[in-house]
């Protein structure tokens, strides 16, 4: 396919197979291997209408949709045969249909992206052996689901690659997706070509379709519903004269592959065809905007945009605590204060000596793009934990770094190719970090060439210039902010620095820091790599931002500076660390902790203040004097508490007090998990340490924790009365296995009697109950 | 008819904490803080369909409950409601940052799909007119089968319309999200959801405007 001729595709098939006499209820891929002369009798009619490429029977042909009704590799094949039975004799091509699962990925759904990868591998391979000529994937809403597939194809067949998206008129997907993300995530991964289907009439695409062709010069594709639907009856209402007239407007924005989607029929096709006749595709421009997403943000290339620095084990204790316990919970405090900070890219580094550092860093990128909407740095120098994190990105990330040295580039490019990343590049290599601007040049330009022989276009490199210390090395700064300059005039390239390493070592570090970053930008730096919870380094960016007119009228820095108060945690002296969490004050919480530790060590301070406070709570909550919302609150201010005792106590180098392990999971066939959590919270707050397992969790799966972990204490939670039979299971699994534990349970549905005729040894009402039974059980 | 929040309840939102004996003027102050930032996130959605009780129609049905509420009727609304994913990852992201504002918002949100559907109901009820509405029923209550979700959800093409998807479980995702048949009928209808009062639609309605409800109007 061209940009400059038009390749028209077919219209919908779900109404044409029904009236064809599809049963109701049945899934229409089934008649593949029923009925595939009636399959072939309705595409038939698509290629007389002018089809140049029609979509195989296939798209619900997945494990999701079939539900073992018949076998998925069987079901492709068929359909594909079908509708090369109906090209055949002509030059139609045939496409391979998919769509999507059905099921929501994790973390809001259940369906892991690798089960997601395999269920389509199984399609892919299925529909290039019968011989599809390309691969469709359409109708998606989640731009994971869709990396997903792709990835399948491509690793698994040697076929074309399009995408077609459902977009809402609001420019966005039900997950939420921006059409900029789509495009430079879908575009790095490689496919051929891209667009729009379903959800809207052509009228109301073509708002996306000049939004799309910014982001892009592959062939787009549109294939949209005859019009928005009665809501009454679901009948859709305009002709194909006026789908045709209203569609052929696409061609002068340049879209080149047209059909139809929902309510189009071969009528429609045919009218296209006769009103595209003696048209061709309009030229298109260049796409003006490049840069770096998350599936729902991007950060454009032509502005600064600021790093999070902050997750990263290096020199800070407490995180490295946190990722040898696997605690999430902590990195993701560290993410969402990041976003709130104003960081717009967020740096991931996990390796630390003595943790799997691939499968760290698999867990944590999932973890916090669930959490926060920002593109991701992939740091590290190990090279199958930055193959694995780009694997599982949603979106197109920074991999940080490579350097000078061919090896490096060799090993770490193509897999930024294969992914689509951008890539930085340290201006060093076996010879160490060059002492002059030119040095530092020369290693510069040899990436960049680097980039080229693989494909990787020049505006995705990212040159890091390497800020030294001037403690130790004065006269570098210079030549790091000269070198910067010439990155960015003379060659024009993107680029980053690790800028607060500037000022280790001296006193007051945040002035040298602040003024380094301000020359830093406007020697032409555009991705800084700072703390954006110091202030001053966000100050700073704002500033440079109004004064560089990248922030239009000054909004940005007037919101942010306007009416801004300087505020200290000022706490009476008659305030104790009990009123503190019974109020739910985190911060002061925090600081009376402090002043505690001063007079007596972390345990006494557990022991004496926290717990007997927390126990003062659950009274109150018992008498019904407090209410759930202030039991959190009041948990939540003590979890500030023990951060408190816990930094202290990884500071030392001791591990964190723990008062026994739990293991808790909402059961399988279940999504609420939002009691779990508040289960979770309080009990941690009461120094148990949770393992959480999270919710939908197979028998089997906490068997082999409880066993593993040597848990003796089990809860688990169930909101329906449909999913109280899974937590019967469980609890009869860990009975089976012989490993000696208790069972607490809990949720909306159960009662004590039916706990104890499901075999659970205690029935927790709520989460203070749950503490008192924690406390039975493990004191 | 667009799906719409306005409004969400305190009472029912005190009452789904279980505060609503001795509320005390921080919580409802949160509550109130919470509920606008909730509305303002959400983007509420909705598909339905006005459907003939025919016997070809039939299998849209099942257990007696739903056809006891539709024996005086003979037309039928079928309808899905969602807060939408906006909603959805916002309360998953409160509960990463404070669980007790998770708790609260997770309450509101009960609340706002409430009134999403009361706005439906009323917005149906005057098209309807002068015919009748009875209450609406939704798969897992009574008879009704929590696996009828899957009927609902093929008839109305859901997932494709509006986002919302289906365990294999029967639940919906994003949670917040609701499905209900509702019958059209020629006689009034006994309503059996309790008084005016009690009712999210409670300071917008129309007929009460008029001195009326929509149960007797």
């Amino acid at each position: 396919m061209t940009n400059t001729e038009f390749t028209i595709l077919d219209g919908g098939m779900g109404t044409m197979l029904q009236s064809a006499g599809l049963p109701v209820g049945m899934a229409p891929e089934l008649w593949n291997l029923t009925d595939p002369e009636k399959v072939t009798q309705i595409q038939k009619q698509y290629v007389r209408a002018g089809s140049q490429i029609i979509f195989a029977n296939t798209f619900g042909a997945n494990r999701c949709k079939l539900k073992g009704k018949a076998d998925v590799s069987e079901v492709v094949r068929a359909g594909v045969a079908a509708a090369k039975a109906a090209a055949d004799g002509t030059d139609t091509k045939v496409a391979l249909d998919v769509g999507p699962l059905g099921q929501l990925l994790e973390p809001l759904g259940t369906l892991s992206f690798e089960e997601a990868y395999d269920i389509y591998k199984e399609i892919m391979i299925a529909g290039a052996q019968a011989g599809a000529d390309l691969i469709i994937i359409e109708t998606q809403s989640d731009l994971y689901e869709v990396k997903a597939a792709v990835l399948a194809a491509k690793e698994h067949t040697k076929l074309p690659v399009w995408v077609t998206m459902t977009f809402e008129a609001s420019g966005r997907t039900f997950l939420g997706v921006s059409v900029g993300a789509m495009a430079l995530t879908l575009q790095g991964l490689g496919v051929e070509a891209l667009g729009f289907n379903c959800s809207l009439g052509p009228k109301q695409l073509m708002p996306l379709v000049e939004e799309l062709r910014r982001w892009t010069e592959l062939p787009l594709i549109l294939k949209p519903n005859a019009g928005l639907p009665d809501p009454e009856t679901g009948a859709y209402t305009i002709t194909p004269e006026e789908f045709a007239k209203e569609l052929a407007e696409a061609s002068s924005l340049g879209v080149a592959c047209l059909g139809g989607c929902c309510g189009t029929t071969p009528d429609f096709i045919r009218a296209l065809c006769k009103e595209l006749e003696g048209v061709s595709p309009a030229e298109r421009p260049k796409p003006i905007y490049k840069g770096i997403s998350s599936c729902r943000t991007t950060a454009k290339y032509g502005t600064v945009h600021v790093i999070g620095e902050r997750i990263n084990p290096t020199g800070k204790k407490r995180f490295q605590q946190a990722l040898r316990d696997g605690d999430m919970d902590y990195i993701l405090a560290r993410a969402v204060e990041q976003q709130d900070a104003g960081a717009e890219l967020l740096d991931i580094n996990v390796g630390l000596p003595g943790i799997d550092e691939k499968e760290m860093m698999i867990r944590v990128v999932k973890a916090v793009q669930g959490v926060v909407d920002l593109p991701l740095v992939i740091d590290s120098s190990d090279p199958d934990a930055i193959e694995a994190g780009l694997r599982v990105v949603n979106g197109k990330a920074i991999v940080n770094s490579v350097n000078g040295e061919q090896a490096v580039l060799d090993r770490i490019l193509p897999l930024c190719k294969k992914y689509g990343a951008a890539v930085v590049g340290l201006t060093m290599d076996s010879n160490g970090i060059p002492n002059s601007r030119e040095g530092r040049i020369e290693i510069a330009k040899r990436i960049a060439s680097a980039c080229d022989a693989y494909g990787i276009p020049r505006e995705d490199l990212l040159i890091d210039c390497l800020t030294l210390t001037i403690s130790a090395q004065q006269e570098q700064a210079v030549e790091t902010l000269a070198a910067v300059s010439y990155v960015s005039r003379e060659m024009g390239l993107n680029t980053v620095l690790g800028v607060s390493n500037i000022s280790f070592g001296l006193p007051e570090r945040e002035h040298i820091t602040v003024s380094f970053l301000t020359q830093a930008l406007y020697a032409g730096l555009s991705f800084p790599i700072v703390n954006p919870n110091q202030d001053a380094i966000m100050d700073a960016v704002a500033s440079f931002r109004a004064l560089h007119g990248e922030d239009p009228q000054c909004e940005q820095y007037i919101a942010r500076f306007a009416g801004r108060k300087t505020e200290e945690i000022a706490h009476s002296s008659a305030m104790t660390l009990s009123d503190a969490i019974a109020r739910g004050l985190k911060a002061e919480t925090a600081a009376l902790t402090r002043e505690a530790l001063a007079k007596m060590d972390e345990l006494e301070v557990v022991n004496s203040l926290l717990i007997p406070a927390l126990d003062r709570i659950g009274e109150q909550y018992e008498k019904q004097q407090i209410f759930l919302p202030q039991l959190i609150s009041a948990a939540g201010a003590a979890c500030e508490g023990f951060e408190v005792i816990r930094t202290g106590l990884a500071k030392k180098g001791d591990s964190a007090i723990s008062r026994g392990k739990i293991l808790l999971a909402t059961v399988q066939g279940d999504i609420h998990d939002i009691g779990k959590n508040i289960v979770k919270v309080v009990l941690e707050n009461y120094g148990y340490t949770v393992i959480d397992l999270g919710r939908d969790v197979p028998p089997e799966r906490i068997v082999d924790a409880a066993i593993k972990e040597n848990v003796s204490l089990v809860g688990l939670s169930a909101l329906m009365t449909t999913t109280v039979g899974s937590m019967e299971k469980t609890i009869q699994a860990l009975h089976e296995s012989g490993h000696k534990c208790r069972i607490m349970v809990g949720g909306a549905v159960l009662t004590p009697d039916y706990a104890k005729k499901i075999g659970a040894d205690f029935y927790a009402k709520d989460a203070k109950c749950s503490a008192d039974i924690a406390r039975s059980v493990l004191g | 008819m667009t799906a719409k929040l306005t409004r969400i309840d305190e009472r029912e939102v005190l009452r789904y904490l279980g505060a609503a004996k001795a509320p005390d003027p921080e919580l409802k102050e949160r509550i109130t803080r919470l509920s606008e930032e909730l509305i303002a996130v959400t983007v509420p959605r909705l598909v339905w369909r006005r459907l003939p009780l025919t016997a070809d129609n039939d299998y849209l049905l099942a257990g007696e409950d739903i056809r006891g509420i539709l024996k005086d009727c003979s037309e039928m609304v079928i309808f899905a409601a969602t807060l939408g994913m906006e909603a959805e990852r916002y309360l998953h992201r409160a509960q990463v940052r404070d669980m007790a504002q998770a708790v609260i918002l997770d309450a509101c949100a009960d609340s706002a799909i409430e009134n999403v559907c009361d706005h439906f109901c009323t917005d149906l009820a005057a098209l309807v007119q002068p015919s009748f509405l009875t209450d609406r029923y939704s798969p897992g209550y009574g008879d009704l089968p929590l696996s009828h979700q899957k009927v609902i959800f093929d008839v109305l093409d859901v997932t494709r319309r509006i986002g919302v998807t289906l365990t294999d479980s029967g639940l919906m995702l994003p949670q917040k999200s609701v499905t209900a048949i509702i019958g059209i009928s020629d006689k009034p209808q006994r309503h059996r959801r309790g008084s005016c009062m009690g009712c999210s639609m409670y300071s917008d309605c129309i007929y009460r405007k008029e001195g009326r409800t929509c149960d007797k109007h």
